[in-house]
């Protein structure tokens, strides 16, 4: 395809970085990343959130230089990067197992893009002192890579990539090796270095809550598709398909027709019912779709109560924070509906019957 | 003690036991060469008998006394440190070439690469006597070098090749990444996490070209003997004592190399 | 927005889109590629030329050579061949080189050094013709037609006499090939010895070297890395060097005799050098570590695991180890054993210096030929069929271990 650069670079001038119609196949019969186009805003936080193997590290790689599309273009800074090769990008990486020259200090490694910047001597150990205090690493400078913890590997891979003040931060699951709570303590840290010096990060991970935490936007892949690109709440609570509705949190799925009657969109089930809703991206008349509804956003009331579904109480579980309950709905052809309800609800005994209640708003009619 | 499982039977450690046996001979075996060489090198007598009745240095001091010795121990050196170097330079180049799955026809030419290996001796040589010869090379350091480079060649190779293959290439992308060219990232971080397998290759390359014999009996006259053909001939006209002392001389060098080699494939190992 | 590429343009634009890295990853194997080109492959060229090549005849004989392109080669040639030969051979006299193409012709007609010396003694002195009949008269097989058969056939650029000798066979003056006479008929059955040596050598490798292989995977780290280095020492140690101590140990008053007088297992001294039991030993010995390694590094992948759930399922111990840990060794042992096989091919140290005349291998008589008789032809042809011996059997190695099982240390 002819490039366009004119109508992009006009089509946003603060972008970053924009994948244009990218393509990307190993092997030459498969696709691992097939029609991408997205476009990164300067200063943004930007997270590729996806299963594993959808093709997340592939596009991080394209947009470092270590892989070439096989078709389309990336620009960065609305120029082609086809010709340029990765240590003329001014990028920074930050790799899941860190890569830190295991011969070099951890000063010589935080040094060591400066001076191919031509930044030496005592500028350069100032400026090395300061990215180490930055990530709090101050005084660790003389130590082997080896003799530190993974945590604080991982912050001197970050004095790394940032000392430089590349334009741009590539981040391929850079806290997958932490434990739990290191890893929230460093999503906080990461997130306020970003917002402190107004750098651009592109994240890679295939954790969700990590993505909603981090993220000014978040792009979901599978299968090497963008399937949405939007803020966490919106990625959320207006989920594009099925697949981002039950990748993103929780979600009871239930097979259905779409109908827009005046207004309002309707969910057409198997058995008849026909439930209100909304449709977050709009769909044919008597398409194929998912109801889709959030376990915490489903009202249990008495049996026979006004509006309520009919539905068995299957099993119920107490998790300390919430009730799950799990309950057959004949309606939904005996499918079984998930409900997270407060701890102090009180919850009807296995095989008793009661009612469901499901918000307007929230019943989610999407693509399948 | 016979290393067997504590369910084992009575005629099953009584087998392991005649196994544990077998080995033990074979292990002797393959040192017992050792144990008649060194002994007979500092054996007064000029027979060779077992064991030795009286010591003496003489042999070695023949052996450092002697012009043709020590020059076949010049010749042999030059023509080793060339052909390290030489094929240490080539083979770590088309081993990074290699350990990249992208290599055109990369089972086809590993296979080439390594064929000096398997192709007997005798055919190399008589091949270099004959090519050699048309481009005024026998008789001469560079045409023994160039025919012991590509002896060496296979073996730096697959010991470079085999320490690539734990080499993380993040490191190489990393270095890009932060903005170090090419040729930069290489002998900054590529080569210093492979030192272990480059400098293991170098040494097999060494002992490769200080122990080949049959190359260097065609390719060299009498002035730049090397080591190694001055002492066939020794052992085919009339094989006295001095050779001997040659012999376990070389046998020490050896063993200083193994050492090394191994200490190297130690530490590469744990980096 | 492009459409998703699929099928024959996707692999093509796959292709495209790799080249640059392939062109990297060529260019730093090129050197090594291209000096392998100069510093190997070409001498193997030279030999497979050398053992094909025919310039004698040619050189001695020019104007016979030309004369005789013409030739039907139905009937003995008529008098400008016999001029030409007689002008040929007057400039061989002066130059002394009748006794080269002599030499040549001798190997495909027995007799013919001595009439070409004497023809070329008998031209020298005479200035005109007619030739034809000065050379019948003065030898009746200058007037028989197989001889011109052979000088045509020898004038020619390029032979198949080495080769076809060097499998025992032979070319009659009129074409046809045959098999040599038995009692003539020697490279076949060296051949065989040598095929025959190398597999008593991998038998005798794989027999001693299997139970040390398997003892070094089950012994505890510490024992069995010194273990391991008892077989990588060796594997070091100059072959000379270990030659050399054969040598010495197998010597009739050696250190081994020695010890067989001493326990009473023999009453008198064994002839043990210059005897195919001292080459075999002397070679197995060399060639130990290369078997037991492969061996050692699949064994030492197979987990100790499989053992006790064989033992589990009831089977006895003997019968566990055949029937479920031997087999999965079976990579190693062929990749031990074939490395083994195609080294032992190309031994000439070991036979030359421990073996006796009957002991001798290929490498050993290409050798010879070049020493004792400078016959290069034959030596080259000798070393084409061993060289495509070898590479033979290195093809089944690719084909069953592939490259990357070659390693040491
Ligand atoms: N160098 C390569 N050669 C061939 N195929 C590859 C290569 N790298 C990745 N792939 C394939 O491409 C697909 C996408 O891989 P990629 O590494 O981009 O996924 P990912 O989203 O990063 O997954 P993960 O979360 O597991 O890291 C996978 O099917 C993978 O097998
Ligand atoms: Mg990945």
């Amino acid at each position: 395809m002819a490039l366009n650069a004119p109508l992009l670079r006009a089509k946003g001038a603060d972008d970053l970085v924009v994948f244009d119609g990218v393509q990307k196949s190993y092997d030459g019969h498969t696709l691992v990343v097939r029609d991408l186009n997205l476009a990164v805003k300067r200063g943004e936080f930007l997270t590729l959130l996806g299963p594993s193997g959808s093709g997340k590290t592939t596009t991080l790689m394209m947009l470092g230089g270590f892989e070439r599309p096989t078709a389309g273009h990336i620009l960065l800074d609305g120029k082609p990067v086809e010709a340029l090769p990765p240590e003329k990008r001014d990028i920074g990486f930050v790799f899941q197992n860190y890569a830190l020259f295991p011969h070099m200090s951890v000063a010589e490694n935080v040094a060591f893009p400066l001076r191919y910047r031509g930044v030496r001597g005592a500028e350069a150990r100032q400026r090395v002192a300061k990215a180490l205090d930055m990530v709090r690493l101050g005084g660790f400078g003389g130590r082997r890579p080896t003799q530190l913890s993974g945590g604080q590997q991982q912050r001197v891979a970050l004095a790394r990539a940032l000392v430089f003040q590349p334009k741009l931060v590539l981040m391929d699951e850079p806290l997958g090796a932490l434990d739990k709570q290191l890893r929230e303590r460093m999503q906080i840290e990461i997130k306020h270095l970003q917002q402190t010096l107004g750098i651009t990060i592109v994240f890679v991970t295939h954790d969700q809550s990590e993505a909603l935490t981090m993220s000014d936007r978040v792009a979901v892949f599978h299968d090497g598709i963008l399937q949405q690109l939007a803020s966490p709440r919106e990625l959320y609570d207006e989920p594009a398909n099925a697949f981002v509705a039950g990748f993103v949190g929780e979600n009871n799925f239930v097979p259905c027709t779409a109908m827009r009657i005046g207004p309002h969109a309707h969910a057409l089930l198997e058995s008849g019912l026909s439930l209100v809703g909304t449709m977050p991206v709009a769909l044919p008349n008597a398409a194929q779709a998912m109801l889709a509804i959030r376990p915490e956003r489903i009202g249990l009331v008495a049996s026979g109560a006004e509006g309520a579904v009919a539905c068995n109480i299957a099993e119920a579980f107490f998790l300390g924070d919430h009730t799950r309950v799990d309950a057959t709905v004949p309606a939904f052809g005996g499918m079984n509906v998930t409900i997270k309800l407060p701890p102090s609800t009180p919850v009807p005994p296995p095989g008793a019957s009661a009612g469901l209640v499901l918000p307007e708003q929230h019943c989610r009619i999407i693509a399948p | 003690m016979l290393w067997l499982p504590s369910y084992a039977t009575g005629p099953e450690r009584l087998g392991r036991l005649a196994v544990l046996v077998f080995v033990a001979l074979v292990l002797i075996f393959l040192i017992a060469p050792f144990f008649v060489v060194v002994p007979l090198s500092v054996s007064k007598e000029a027979f060779f008998t077992l064991p030795v009745k009286e010591y003496s240095w003489r042999w070695y001091q023949d052996f450092f006394g002697n012009e043709r010795w020590i020059a076949s121990v010049i010749n042999s050196v030059i023509a080793a440190v060339a052909t390290t170097i030489l094929a240490t330079m080539l083979g770590t180049a088309a081993a990074l070439g290699l350990a990249r799955p992208e290599f055109p026809y990369r089972r086809a030419v590993m296979s080439l690469m390594l064929s000096p290996m398997i192709v007997p001796i005798v055919i190399v040589a008589v091949g270099s006597y004959l090519f050699f010869g048309g481009l005024g090379l026998i008789n001469t350091r560079p045409g023994l070098v160039l025919s012991h480079t590509a002896l060496a060649l296979p073996f730096v190779v697959v010991t470079v090749a085999a320490t690539l293959s734990t080499y993380d290439t993040n490191l190489t992308r990393a270095g890009l990444s932060l903005g170090a060219p090419p040729v930069a990232v290489f002998f900054r971080v590529t080569l210093p996490a492979i030192a272990p397998g480059v400098i293991s290759g170098a040494i097999f390359a060494f002992a490769v070209s200080f122990d080949e014999v049959v190359v260097a009996l065609f390719l060299t006259s009498a002035e730049r003997r090397t080591l190694p053909v001055q002492m066939f001939s020794g052992i085919r006209d009339q094989i006295n004592p001095t050779i001997m002392a040659a012999a376990t001389i070389l046998l020490g060098l050896s063993i200083v190399l193994f050492i090394v080699a191994t200490w190297l494939g130690r530490r590469g190992q744990k980096a | 927005m492009s459409a998703a590429l699929a099928g024959r343009d996707l692999a093509r634009a796959v292709r495209r889109s790799a080249r640059p890295a392939q062109r990297v990853a060529f260019l730093l194997g090129l050197p090594a590629l291209l000096f392998l080109f100069v510093a190997f492959v070409a001498p193997l060229g030279a030999l497979l030329s050398a053992a094909v090549e025919n310039p004698e005849v040619r050189q001695v004989l020019p104007q016979t050579a030309a004369a005789l392109a013409q030739w039907d080669g139905a009937s003995t040639p008529d008098e400008p061949v016999f001029a030409a030969l007689a002008a040929d051979l007057k400039r061989a006299n002066e130059d002394k080189t009748a006794a080269l193409a002599g030499k040549r012709l001798n190997y495909e007609m027995p007799g013919m050094r001595s009439k070409m010396l004497s023809a070329a003694r008998m031209a020298g002195g005479a200035s005109a013709g007619p030739f034809r009949e000065m050379f019948i008269a003065k030898d009746p097989a200058w007037g028989a037609l197989e001889t011109w058969q052979v000088i045509a056939r020898t004038a020619k650029p390029y032979t198949l006499y080495y080769l076809l000798t060097a499998l025992d066979l032979q070319q009659a003056p009129d074409g046809s090939i045959s098999r040599v006479d038995a009692e003539n008929a020697i490279f076949l059955s060296l051949l065989a010895r040598t095929l025959w040596i190398a597999a008593m050598v991998t038998i005798g490798t794989v027999v001693l070297g299997f139970p040390c292989a398997y003892i070094i995977t089950i012994t505890p780290p510490a024992v069995g890395r010194i273990m391991l280095l008892l077989v990588l020492l060796p594997l070091w140690t100059s072959l000379l060097v270990r030659t050399t101590a054969w040598v010495v140990l197998l010597q009739t008053d050696g250190v081994i005799n020695d010890i067989l007088l001493w326990t009473g297992l023999t009453a008198h001294r064994l002839q043990l050098i210059f005897s195919r039991f001292g080459t075999v030993t002397a070679m197995v010995h060399i060639q130990l570590p290369f078997t037991i390694l492969p061996i050692y590094s699949v064994m030492r992948g197979i987990s100790p695991s499989q053992i006790r759930a064989a033992r589990s399922l009831g089977a006895p111990a003997l019968s566990a180890f055949w029937r479920v840990y031997a087999p999965q060794t079976l990579p190693g042992v062929v990749a031990g054993g074939l490395i083994t096989f195609i080294l032992s091919l190309g031994y000439y140290i070991t036979p030359a210096l421990v073996g006796g005349p009957a002991d001798q291998m290929i490498s050993n008589f290409i050798s010879t030929y070049i020493n004792r008789d400078l016959n290069w032809g034959l030596a080259s042809a000798l070393g084409v069929v061993l060289l495509a011996v070898t590479l033979a059997i290195y093809g089944a190695f690719l084909r069953i271990a592939g490259p990357d099982r070659m390693r040491f240390g």
